[in-house]
């Protein structure tokens, strides 16, 4: 009873895990869309990017700034769900697998907050 | 209190819910087992594979991005840098990989949604010829402002 119990908890933990992933992938079509014709096809330099005063300009714009920080914390979402459904392909123990998702939700936490920190610097520069 | 999930009904109904085949994973060695040539079997490697590569340049990217901090000199010598053919070209692999992984990954929600679950190859095969036109035009653009 107790293992029926704990696969069917872990069929209930997958299916949400699923959502969340598809939810987030679904959300990054529209959002990398977004990022890659704004950083790369409107601008008329080589190769698409742009210059440091652009970046300063572009970043200071709120829409585009609250943007950036929705791109990057659901980016870092599916990336870190994404990394978790690999690392639980090698098979590893409960403990393991509580450990690999703690581990991702620790480093997904540091890499919104540096992003954030990044935005939030360049914009103040503008 | 009750936790989510805690209730044997909500767990039964989640697992007779539509969503993704709950199958005892195949590891990451099966990823290029050669004997499988179903396509669904290479859609989910290349998959895996694309979702590796893409959480590499994200942190890449995030890298570069702080290049930023250093000033516009900074910043100039990077730009230099990145639009040399060889970086384009990167460019071009970089879009591959996200066309692929999006489309692919669209299918993939899209039939564990229940959605044309019984015509999943002539999805991703439509999703391929569609991502391939992008790729060409992307490319012919990037090679244009080389």
């Amino acid at each position: 009873m107790t293992d029926t119990r704990e696969m069917a908890e872990t069929g209930l933990r997958r299916s949400r895990t699923w959502k969340a992933t598809a939810s987030s992938g679904a959300a990054l079509l529209v959002l990398v869309t977004v990022h890659m014709i704004a950083h790369h096809f409107v601008v008329e330099e080589v190769g698409g990017l742009r210059t440091y005063a652009q970046v300063l300009d572009y970043i200071s714009n709120p829409i585009m700034f609250a943007i950036e920080i929705l791109f990057l914390v659901v980016v870092t979402t599916h990336a870190m769900l994404g990394l978790r459904s690999v690392l639980f392909d090698f098979g590893l123990s409960t403990r393991a697998k509580r450990l690999v998702a703690r581990g991702l939700l620790a480093l997904g936490i540091v890499t919104v907050a540096y992003g954030v920190t990044l935005i939030g610097v360049l914009a103040a520069k503008a | 209190m009750t936790q989510p999930g805690d209730d044997l009904e909500d767990i039964r109904a989640a697992r007779e819910a539509r969503g993704p085949v709950l199958r005892k994973s195949p590891g990451p060695t099966a990823w290029f087992d050669i004997r499988r040539t179903r396509t669904g079997h290479w859609a989910f490697s290349l998959n895996r594979l694309s979702s590796l590569g893409l959480v590499a340049y994200l942190y890449l990217h995030l890298a570069v991005l702080s290049l930023l901090l250093g000033g516009e000199n900074s910043w100039h010598s990077f730009l230099k840098l990145a639009t040399t053919p060889l970086f384009l070209g990167f460019d071009v692999l970089l879009i591959f990989g996200l066309l692929f992984h999006g489309l692919n990954g669209l299918r993939v929600a899209l039939v564990g949604s229940g959605v044309a679950a019984d015509r999943q190859k002539a999805l991703f095969w439509s999703l391929m010829i569609f991502g391939a036109i992008l790729l060409l035009g992307a490319t012919l653009h990037i090679a244009g402002s080389g």
